[in-house]
């Protein structure tokens, strides 16, 4: 699903953020990317989005490399993927409901057919219920819980999250986690960045390691 | 639309697929529609939120439509002036001053034969001083004098009023037997058409300046509008928005203010009008002229308004477009 071949991003004159970057992901993995912040994850993370280019080396999404896609197709290749922010980024002047819509709205599903979606979506996050809430009226674990139900209402076949319980407390924290467990269940391919040591290795899957911009540590699924 | 990127669409169980790739473009066309539908009801929305800073925007366009439309306007009413004028454009041939009446009515005949003449009336050397003591007042100065010293005189009316066919005319009357000169007055009329062309081309050049001034105002209002937006423009980037859907929103806010820029200037056309009307028909009928102050009309209406939606369309065009490259989500 994913794989990076000697990548290495550098911003400007600065020091590498992420130097000579290898290895693949499987369809339908769960992986955690952990290190100190500033070690890359959000970087890597930020490749995978196809929001930057990588400086040196190839990165491949579900076999596209992405350094070959014209401007123009980068939308369509975002849609695929779900992505999950720290800060949730949700549109505080319109409601869950329409924040969840978002990205059917952006690719044209029908309302009606949208309306059905952002309903199940909403409804596997728990919070159903809130459809007709205005963001600012949530506490920060259901935003972050609104956040994932719009990463995953256009069913993406890979799902990324960068700090997704960043702000939560450890309950919470291990309800979003489950969260996701439940949609790699059902095949999508999950990447989470995260530095909740403690939450990472009570879950027993894939861990990627970064320091200073190197993966120094790849272990596998316990 | 999606070119080698496969859709989602087409991962999902087979059951939903085939029903997808059946309705393809015309569902993309419908979601495309559906989407206009939406911002342009959306942006109107958004403006009708803030009336007060949306009128604003839309008097400022507005001034600056005015400025040069009420310019055209003048300026049109003006050339309608000018034809009227050629109407009246003669030339004017003296008569040997010895021809008696009887002569002069034979070379008056003569003249109305000339082949570009419309027309010729003689006027008698007695009917010039009659008309000359009527138009200056200077009855009893005439009057002391012993001889007529006006000539007798024929005013031709030319067929074809163009200044240069009028001076042919008029060094070809000069040439017939018993006329002493025939003269021409075009210079004042050549010089109305310089001073009328010089207006066109002012006008002109106001349309460009203010129009370039609407582009301004709308693209200053636009970037106000996406900088206050700048979140939810990342968020939807990030989620896989075109630069197209994006802009969407923001292209009918500028056409919105264009159009109610371009309303606000035929009202104040109409009022300014109004006001100016009366004292320009008391001013033209001192000249004892017919003139009234020119209407906009429904063609000019709603040509304004068009002219004046595509600007506010452009302007926001180019503002999204320069402030969109800035925008990169973090």
């Amino acid at each position: 699903m994913i794989v990076f071949e000697h990548v290495g991003k550098r911003y400007g004159g600065r020091s590498e953020a992420l130097a000579d970057i290898n290895f693949r992901v499987g369809r339908g993995e769960m992986l955690f990317l952990t290190g100190h912040s500033g070690a890359g994850k959000s970087s890597l993370l930020r490749l995978i989005m196809r929001l930057e280019k990588p400086s040196r080396g190839r990165v491949l999404v579900a076999g596209h490399d992405l350094d070959r896609f014209h401007l123009s197709q980068i939308p369509y290749y975002r849609r695929q993927i779900g992505v999950v922010f720290q800060d949730h980024q949700l549109l505080f002047d319109r409601s869950v409901f329409a924040n969840v819509a978002l990205p059917l709205e952006i690719q044209g599903v029908e309302p009606r057919e949208s309306a059905r979606r952002v309903r199940a979506a909403l409804d596997k996050v728990g919070l159903l219920y809130r459809e007709t809430a205005l963001p600012i009226e949530l506490s920060s674990g259901e935003r972050q819980r609104i956040g994932i139900a719009r990463a995953v209402v256009n069913k993406p076949s890979l799902l990324l999250a960068d700090e997704p319980t960043g702000n939560l407390d450890p309950q919470l924290s291990a309800d979003i986690m489950r969260l996701f467990e439940d949609f790699n269940r059902i095949g999508t391919t999950v990447m989470v960045a995260s530095h909740d040591l403690a939450l990472i290795t009570r879950l027993r899957h894939r861990v990627l390691r970064l320091r200073e911009g190197r993966l120094v540590g790849d272990e596998e699924a316990a | 639309m999606t070119r080698r990127t496969t859709s989602p669409e087409s991962q999902r169980p087979a059951r939903r697929g085939a029903r997808a790739s059946q309705v393809g473009l015309e569902s993309r066309t419908r979601a495309w529609l559906r989407h206009h539908r939406a911002m342009w009801l959306d942006s109107a929305q958004r403006l009708a939120k803030r009336p007060l800073s949306s009128l604003l925007t839309m008097l400022a366009i507005a001034i600056a439509l005015v400025l040069p439309s009420g310019l055209w306007l003048a300026l049109d009413s003006a050339r309608l002036l000018d034809a009227e004028l050629d109407e009246s454009a003669t030339v004017t041939v003296y008569l040997d001053t010895r021809l008696d009446e009887r002569a002069a009515m034979e070379v008056a005949a003569r003249l109305r034969d000339q082949t570009p003449v419309a027309g010729a009336r003689l006027v008698t050397a007695a009917e010039g001083l009659a008309e000359f003591q009527e138009g200056v007042g200077l009855e009893d100065a005439l009057a002391s004098l012993e001889d007529n010293p006006l000539p007798a005189a024929v005013v031709v009316t030319p067929a074809d009023t163009d200044p240069d066919s009028v001076r042919v005319l008029a060094s070809n009357l000069e040439a017939v037997d018993g006329v002493d000169e025939a003269r021409v007055d075009l210079a004042w009329l050549e010089r109305l058409r310089r001073l009328a062309e010089l207006g066109q081309r002012l006008a002109l050049a106001l349309a460009g300046l203010f129009g370039l001034g609407v582009l301004l105002v709308v693209g200053n209002t636009i970037r106000l509008a996406v900088e206050s937006r700048r979140q939810e423009i990342e968020v939807v980037t990030l989620i896989g928005a075109t630069h197209a859907f994006v802009r969407r929103p923001f292209l009918y806010s500028g056409a919105w203010y264009g159009l109610g820029g371009g309303v606000l200037a035929i009202v104040l056309l109409v009022l300014g009008g109004h006001w100016l009307s009366a004292p320009v028909t008391a001013l033209a009928e001192s000249y004892g002229a017919h003139f009234t102050l020119p209407r906009l009309g429904l063609g000019g209406s709603v040509l304004l308004c068009f002219c004046s939606t595509l600007l506010g369309w452009l302007g926001a065009w180019l503002a999204v477009g320069r402030h969109l490259a800035d925008i990169k989500p973090r």
